[in-house]
């Protein structure tokens, strides 16, 4: 089964909750997901302790560099989704990661900073295709954005698009919801009305579905 | 609430392609992650041998009023204190046998 690894050295950029909105939306959907919280600040782990686990999701805690790559291969034979949350540094356990990956998604914030960043992670992508003679599927997602965008967001997506890269729409706006899901757990049928949910679970409905599209083979 | 679906998912559409992760391939990984300044970050193994397990021996210098004195019968003779304290022991034995 496909692994995903969310992959970006900019702490900050939405990655946990990036891993917790398309893991919880595919597992709803009748996905088997397994989770792999590699990250040492444990945001997975402290989502998954608020409240009893979703259906369909399991979760490996505590993932090292020396262990990343025995993990994922014990998971990516038993028939679920695998999803690598990463540390947010620049790491030789993200690389590891990377290496093993069939998608790599790289969360990023609109703004030049988190593009720069984020950045490394799509240049390290790229070597690691050429080290290992094979293809590594890798799209960026802008995370936290707003109804009405700022100019360097649109540039900075304008600019990924122009240099090649694959872009998600769509991306994962600022919501209430979103951050409300490390508060109360579970997923977002289950936590308490957070703003406007219809739109929350639509804009995470659609960005799991592209995600499934790129894993599918059926992007286009 | 009436939920609409938007999509079904078809695990038989999911599929692994094959990764290589032998050592020589991870370490190729490795090489080109340093190369990007992805380093290892965890700390590293403690370096050396194990400290050895308490067996309990004593040292000399939980004798204050003899230790100075064994340890420089010791280093004249370039021994270890133990060596000292071992012959004492096997004097002490020959005249009270335990």
């Amino acid at each position: 089964m496909p692994v995903i690894a969310i992959a970006s050295p900019k702490g900050g950029a939405g990655k946990s909750t990036t891993a917790v909105i398309l893991g919880t939306q595919l597992a709803h959907y009748g996905a088997e997901v397994t989770l792999l919280d590699c990250d040492p600040n444990e945001a997975l782990t402290l989502w998954a302790d608020r409240a009893p686990r979703p259906p369909r999701i399991s979760l490996i805690t505590k993932v090292s560099e020396s262990d990343i790559i025995k993990t994922i291969k014990r998971h990516d034979a038993d028939g679920k989704i695998v999803i690598v949350d990463l540390e947010g540094v620049a790491s030789r356990l993200v690389s590891r990661a990377i290496s093993q990956a069939d998608l790599v998604l790289t969360p990023m914030r609109g703004t030049t900073l988190d593009a720069t960043i984020g950045a490394r992670a799509l240049a390290l992508v790229a070597e690691e295709e050429e080290s290992l003679g094979r293809k590594i599927p890798h799209s960026v997602v802008f995370t936290m954005t707003r109804a009405i965008r700022s100019k360097q967001h649109s540039g900075i997506e304008a600019s990924l698009r122009e240099s090649g890269v694959d872009v998600i729409t769509p991306p994962l706006m600022e919501r209430a919801a979103f951050s409300a899901l490390f508060e109360f757990g579970g997923d977002l049928h289950s936590i308490p009305p957070q703003g406007n949910m219809v739109a929350a679970i639509e804009n995470a409905d659609g960005f799991a579905q592209a995600v499934y599209r790129r894993l599918t083979g059926a992007a286009e | 609430m009436t939920e609409k679906k938007p999509f079904a998912i078809d695990v038989g559409k999911l599929r692994s392609r094959e990764k290589v992760a032998s050592a020589s391939a991870v370490e190729r990984v490795d090489r080109v992650a340093a190369d990007h300044g992805f380093i290892a970050r965890e700390p590293a193994k403690r370096r050396g041998r194990l400290p050895s397990p308490r067996t309990g021996q004593l040292h000399a210098k939980v004798f204050p009023d003899v230790s100075d004195e064994i340890a420089k019968e010791a280093t004249r003779r370039g021994v270890t204190q133990g060596v000292v304290i071992e012959e004492a022991w096997k004097l002490y034995k020959e005249n009270n046998p335990v």
